[in-house]
């Protein structure tokens, strides 16, 4: 299991670094998704298989898919990658990374000196949450679902575009005059 | 759950339903006047269902709700509030958009959201009203979309909205990590037996973040005349009476529940902002040329007062409150009625400049204006002088004297801009502008009376308030 552990963690580590510093928005995404699965081996590495249940499906199923799909529809090209590597030089990432690595030194200098101590912890399955969301919490479960109700009602007027009425002959038309 | 548990929420599943209806009706292509009826209807079956549970109460809903007198009290104006805010709605958005349809489900959830915080009595249910009143509040403020105003608005609700909702999340983070529960019940137990507790003050501190935030207290006003200007009148009236209603319920059933007027620290707290808010809001009014801008800094100064009675922490305060707040959203109503009333097609009727002269135009709007405004004032013989009166008397039986002094001070401040609308009102007139015709005959009579009713009301209230005070106090006995 240790050995699981260190692989998926160093999986993440690298996959991070790469999220971050490639120019292409979709690269990175892709990186990211693969960071997270390896969020999701290092829980299940751990012995908590609902939590990298959840992982995978709310992180890399539902949220970076969204993202990749907002990314496509953006249709971010080369000027974007050109964009980011001017915005990615030393000058603006040397600073934040100083800092991260004082804290990485100070955690390493903990990790160092740790004496071993039981962690209690208390094994929340499937089960449990689905007993408590769907039993005692149902109202509220059933409020969440008015509250996305109200954000696609109010997302799909906002978003609404204005019906242009275009006859396809009238269409043919104009660009036939066009052409003229 | 037992029957009478599931009866006791029966108005809040009719609340709820009535969206549902008016999505099936949009589905079926009705048209604006049908929904509008149906709407109105549906919310007549939301009071009525609340007639028929009140014997029945009060009902726990464990873990989530307690349904008693309060809620009921507060969901009541709540759900006249709302009803009002729709008449007042047809005629508007019939003339502005040519999709006024939607408007009416996100009515609806936003009253849902603002009802179901007047019954919660737990953090998860807190927070999930909230959002549901806020989610629906977005969209309704940038509703008019074609409008630059109506955008610009809604987004910096939008933006101000969430970093506030993740202040609350902190703050109920932060007291469940203290006391182990996310109840109001067992918060105030656990806190009782620990004495003097860091995190829960903290905790509570950045929960009044949001709180001040909503109900738009002085360090997080910023917001609100802004968004009041950019809202369609209704909405403003919704936004100033409905979601500060709900708003206001919540934090005094944690209030009353915590026992959170027992802490010096508090107490401190919210005076201090209670009199910034006053003495802010009635400064910054003073000059205002805009009257939509003028509410808004208006009802900043209004909470700041209502505050005062949130100090005592008492039954007199609760009722003084309770009674403000009725008083409040009336007169606020009336003022956005006679508004939206007034808007022409393109641009609501905001500037002063437009009631130059009204009474010689629309005397009857400008007799309900008139009410209004003296009734914010505060002037005798309407419900702002009495509830100003209750609000004083709470305040002077706890020793409150620095806050009850500025409220007596800003009050005298706040008569100045309010009597200089007054005073436009019955100037001569700049020109005469012919009257256009109402397209919508028996809207626009509706809209009348209901303006009428409410300033009859008003007067009422100022002349005989022993039956408010009566029924009121009935309400809250009951829990």
């Amino acid at each position: 299991m240790n050995l699981l552990f260190y692989i998926s963690s160093f999986v993440a580590v690298a996959a991070t670094i790469m999220a971050i510093s490639r120019f292409h928005p979709v690269h990175a995404l892709l990186y990211l998704v693969v960071s997270f699965l390896a969020a999701a081996m290092i829980f299940l590495s751990l012995g908590t298989p609902f939590i990298a249940v959840l992982e995978v499906i709310v992180y890399a199923g539902a949220i970076i898919v969204l993202f990749i799909f907002v990314v496509m529809m953006l249709n971010l090209g080369k000027d974007t990658a050109l964009q980011e590597k001017n915005w990615l030089r030393p000058k603006v990432w040397a600073g934040p990374s100083l800092l991260v690595l004082i804290l990485l030194v100070e955690m390493i200098v903990l990790l160092l000196n740790a004496q071993n101590a039981i962690m209690h912890v208390a094994v929340v399955d499937p089960r449990k949450v689905s007993l408590s969301l769907f039993g005692e919490y149902i109202i509220a479960l059933e409020l969440v679902g008015f509250l996305l109700m109200a954000g696609i009602v109010g997302a799909a007027h906002i978003g609404k575009q204005k019906k242009k009425i275009l006859h396809r002959f009238l269409k043919e038309e104009t660009m036939a005059r066009v052409e003229i | 759950m037992n029957e009478l548990q599931f009866e006791a929420l029966l108005p809040f599943m009719v609340l709820a339903a009535a969206s549902m209806t008016v999505i099936l009706l949009i589905a079926f292509r009705m048209s604006h006047t049908v929904i509008q009826v149906a709407a109105f209807l549906m919310a007549c079956s939301v009071i009525l269902a609340m007639w028929y549970v009140k014997d029945t109460l009060p009902q726990t809903i464990p873990p989530l709700f307690v349904v008693d007198g309060f809620g009921a009290l507060f969901t009541g104006m709540i759900i006249f509030s709302m009803m009002a805010v729709g008449l007042f709605s047809y005629v508007y958005f019939e003339e502005r958009e040519e999709n006024p349809k939607e408007y009416y489900i996100l009515l609806f959830l936003a009253t849902l959201g603002a009802a179901v915080l007047t019954i919660s009595t737990h953090f998860i249910s807190l927070f999930i009203g909230l959002e549901v009143l806020s989610v629906s509040l977005y969209a309704l403020i940038a509703y008019l979309r074609n409008r630059n105003n109506a955008v610009e608005s809604g987004m910096k609700y939008l933006v101000l909205a969430a970093v506030s909702s993740a202040f609350l999340l902190f703050g109920m983070a932060l007291i469940y990590m203290e006391t182990g529960s996310m109840e109001f019940e067992r918060i105030a137990q656990s806190i009782k037996e620990s004495s003097s507790s860091v995190l829960f003050n903290m905790g509570f501190g950045i929960m009044i973040v949001a709180i001040g935030f909503k109900l738009a207290l002085v360090p997080f006003h910023l917001w609100a005349a802004d968004v009041y200007q950019g809202a369609p009148a209704p909405v403003t009236a919704f936004i100033a009476t409905v979601s500060k209603i709900g708003v206001f319920a919540v934090l005094l059933r944690f209030a009353l529940s915590v026992n959170l007027q027992q802490y010096p620290l508090m107490i401190t707290i919210f005076s201090v902002i209670a009199m910034a808010s006053m003495i802010v809001g009635n400064l910054l009014a003073l000059r205002q040329q805009n009257i939509k801008r003028l509410m808004g800094y208006s009802s900043i100064a209004h909470f700041g007062y209502l505050l005062v009675a949130f100090l005592p922490g008492n039954a007199a305060g609760v009722e003084a409150a309770s009674f403000y707040l009725l008083a409040y959203s009336i007169t606020l109503l009336a003022v956005f009625g006679v508004v939206s009333v007034l808007s022409t097609r393109m641009k609501d009727a905001e500037e002063l400049a437009v009631y130059k002269g009204l009474f010689h135009r629309q005397p009857i709007l400008t007799a309900v204006l008139t009410i209004s405004l003296l009734s914010l004032a505060g002037i005798p013989l309407t419900a702002g002088f009495i509830a100003k009166f209750f609000i004083l008397a709470s305040g002077v039986q706890q020793n409150l004297w620095l806050p009850v002094l500025v409220l007596v001070i800003t009050s005298v401040m706040g008569l100045y801009y309010y009597l200089r609308v007054v005073s436009t009102l019955f100037a001569a007139p700049s020109s005469a502008t012919i009257a256009a015709k109402s397209l919508h005959p028996f809207f626009s009579v509706s809209t009348y009376l209901a303006l009428i009713v409410m300033m009859l009301l008003l007067c009422w209230l100022g002349i005989f308030p022993g039956r408010a005070v009566e029924g009121i106090r009935e309400f809250l006995l009951i829990r």
